[in-house]
């Protein structure tokens, strides 16, 4: 009991040290704002697709040479029609022509114009029109004989007003649709691995630090290297949850200013567990992940004596975890499936791998077992580390139990 | 009446590599003693306090440091200066040395408020709101030597504290080690610097090839060699040097050579008979240094010079 409340202890002195060395130094608001930058690149390239791809959509047109009556009747369907599509996939503009003497000759002038890409251009009679296109798979001229026969149909039935007038009334789902929990789960493992991608990793050189500055020796001789490991990887914890929840504040933040339509998409997504223990096991399972693999990485980056050294970690680290998204991945991809379960049972992946199973899956015993596995995992990795460290950079042996001791005690005494 | 011990150690050895830098060394440190550990570079002096604090184990032998037989579980009782002096840069010089007091259990506010109370007694009041990287390197020594003690120890391991400090500062050192000392507390330490050894240690021990050479008090460290005898004579004539014992060899005005067995008058009145007379004499005791040079052997002992 006694050594228990000193490893707590010993352990929390290390934590608040590291904790504070990191957040209390200018550089800490650099790797808080690193997102700001990331985010920032990322929008000035979206944008910059977007309007490489709104402008070609804008350059795009297309034309009905008709006679005036048919063509008010083909703008109408037209109008009626585009209503149909989202803003993305909405056809380009369509602009009416009246016939020239060689309405054949005119659209295929159209067709060719250089200051517009012309997708497709519709002559002739409504009844039987010729529609040029220039892809095979032409969307935009299927589109044109589409308004061109509920034009023609329209006409025929002498309607210039649609004939029903239904009412949309809205019904919640009740429950997770299939698809909703399946894009939940994989959403939220991707969340997750991000996190974990972008945090953990910081673990790697936590130690190297203790190393070159030589205070490794006053940790060892103090306190259990046990502690010292569990100690950093709770600091760099506390600094990733500082992380979080500044940004995580900050998005909620930002979806009080959201429009209601924002969240439509959201709607569908919901964990079959229920939305308020799905958010308290991504939370936990964040927290498992962190501390398996940043005490992998610690234990191993431990082992490195230069910064160099450190720097060529990284690649495998990476390696290493995007394999874990994988097999987590697969697991939600193919849930009734060995690689699923594997994923669930390897401790590395699981994490991940539980956390997609609460989207699909409503028990909380199994969350209950993974977290206990998970937690042994953490305490075995972290004693790995400890131990690899002990033999590789101390060159010692770990304490010799009470048993050794005293045998120990007994033959320096019968040789003295 | 039998000693308390506060470290005891029997057949200390390891190994690295297959090599044994040190092979059975014994050890005995009387409550509150200071007790010096000497011994040339590799002699394996590091390695051994290193093991009687259990920051690496033994591969044979047995220690009871304050009546446990594992260090580590009353770390908290113990104070540890290392060899290559440690501290986190960007700490301040009292959160450095309360830090140190947390690893072994002293609670920061208390360790806040020690720091300064030892840097103002240690002649660094100036310096407590000091980031340790502004701080020079005998003055950073000292800001770990403080946080070495600031729990306030029952046992103290310094290696080679004086190392890289300046006369001022050694001096302070020294007033620090005999302040803990008198607290109550017993002092282990390594150096090569004999002055210090002979002024501070109440016993010592000699190490050398991984094998305690000596072990006991300055004093019988001293008595392992003769006294030596610096004679000036008043007419130094052609034949003095049959006079003289067959050691005594020419020093500036005179001659040096080692105590007589009988003593020392039969010769002066042998030398006052055959006209040398004396203009000066001088009988010395051997310095702590002669003495571990007649321990170690001289070329060990040249090397730690």
């Amino acid at each position: 009991m006694k050594s228990t409340w000193r490893m707590i202890r010993d352990t929390l002195t290390i934590a608040r040290r590291d904790f504070t060395a990191i957040v209390a130094t200018p550089t800490f608001l650099l790797f808080l704002f690193a997102p700001v930058l990331m985010f920032g690149f990322g929008a000035i390239g979206g944008m910059g697709g977007a309007m490489v791809g709104k402008n070609a959509d804008a350059k795009q047109r297309i034309y009905a040479v008709l006679g005036s009556d048919e063509a008010r009747d083909f703008t109408a369907t037209d109008i009626r029609l585009r209503d149909l599509f989202g803003e993305k996939s909405t056809p380009p503009e369509l602009i009416t022509l009246a016939p020239e003497a060689d309405p054949a000759k005119q659209a295929r002038t159209l067709l060719d114009q250089e200051d517009h890409d012309v997708p497709a251009v519709l002559y002739g009679p409504l009844e039987h029109p010729t529609i040029l296109k220039r892809n095979a798979e032409s969307s935009s001229a299927s589109y044109l004989a589409e308004v061109a026969e509920q034009t023609a149909r329209a006409r025929a039935g002498g309607f210039d007003r649609p004939l029903t007038h239904p009412d949309f009334v809205r019904i919640a789902r009740e429950g997770s649709s299939i698809g909703g929990t399946s894009a939940t789960g994989v959403f939220a493992v991707t969340i997750l691995f991000v996190l974990t991608l972008m945090l953990s990793g910081q673990t790697v050189g936590t130690m190297a630090e203790e190393r070159s500055n030589k205070v490794i020796e006053i940790l060892a001789a103090s306190v259990r290297l046990e502690s010292v490991f569990l100690g950093k990887l709770i600091g760099m914890f506390g600094v990733a949850m500082v992380f979080i929840a500044f940004w995580g504040g900050l998005a909620g933040l930002m979806t009080a200013f959201l429009p209601g339509e924002a969240f439509a998409k959201a709607d569908e997504m919901r964990p079959v567990i229920g939305i308020i223990p799905f958010a308290i096991l991504f939370l936990v399972y964040f927290t498992m992940a962190y501390l398996l693999l940043g005490a992998v990485f610690l234990g191993v980056g431990a082992q490195a004596s230069t910064p160099r050294e450190i720097q060529m970690l990284s690649l495998p680290i990476t390696i290493f975890q995007m394999a874990m998204l994988g097999l987590a991945s697969a697991s939600v991809a193919l849930p009734d499936q060995t690689v699923s379960l594997i994923a669930r049972v390897f401790p590395f992946s699981s994490p991940f791998a539980m956390l997609g199973y609460a989207a699909r899956e409503a028990a909380i015993w199994p969350h209950v077992l993974a977290l206990g596995w998970q937690l042994l995992w953490v305490a075995l990795s972290i004693a790995l580390g400890a131990r690899f460290f002990r033999i590789g950079v101390l060159k010692s042996a770990g304490a010799k139990p009470r048993w050794r001791r005293k045998r120990d005690a007994e033959i320096a005494e019968t040789s003295v | 009446m039998v000693q308390e011990l506060a470290l005891e150690a029997h057949g200390l050895v390891k190994k690295f590599g297959g090599k044994r830098v040190v092979q059975g060394i014994d050890l005995a440190v009387p409550k509150g003693a200071i007790y010096g550990v000497l011994g040339p570079n590799g002699a394996g002096k590091t390695t051994t306090l290193r093991m009687l604090l259990g920051i690496i184990e033994p591969d044979e032998g047995h220690r009871t440091l304050l009546g446990n037989d594992s260090p580590r579980e009353i770390s908290d009782e113990v104070g540890y200066l290392p060899e290559e002096r440690g501290l986190y840069p960007g700490m301040k010089c009292k959160d450095a040395i309360a830090f140190m007091g947390a690893l072994r259990g002293l609670d920061w506010k208390t360790g806040r408020a020690r720091a300064v109370e030892l840097m103002t007694a240690a002649g660094l009041g100036h310096a407590p709101d000091m980031k340790i990287r502004k701080l020079s390197k005998g003055m950073a020594q000292l800001v770990q030597l403080l946080g070495s003690v600031v729990h306030r120890p029952r046992f103290i391991v310094l290696d080679e504290p004086f190392s890289g400090l300046d006369p001022v500062n050694q001096e302070r050192l020294e007033a620090l080690i005999l302040g803990e000392r008198d607290r109550g507390a017993t002092i282990l330490f390594s150096t090569h610097i004999m002055a210090h050894a002979e002024r501070l240690c109440d016993r010592l021990c000699v190490i050398a090839d991984g094998q305690r050479r000596f072990e006991g008090t300055v004093a019988d460290a001293r008595a392992l060699l003769p006294m030596k005898v610096f004679y000036e004579p008043h007419h130094e004539g052609a034949d003095i040097a049959a006079t003289l014992p067959g050691d005594a060899v020419r020093e500036a005005d005179g001659w040096r050579f080692t105590l007589p067995e009988e003593g020392i008058e039969q010769l002066l009145v042998r030398l006052i008979e055959a006209g040398h007379g004396i203009s000066g004499l001088s009988i010395e005791r051997p310095g702590l240094h002669d003495a571990f040079v007649q321990i170690v052997g001289r070329k060990a002992a040249e090397e730690m010079a």
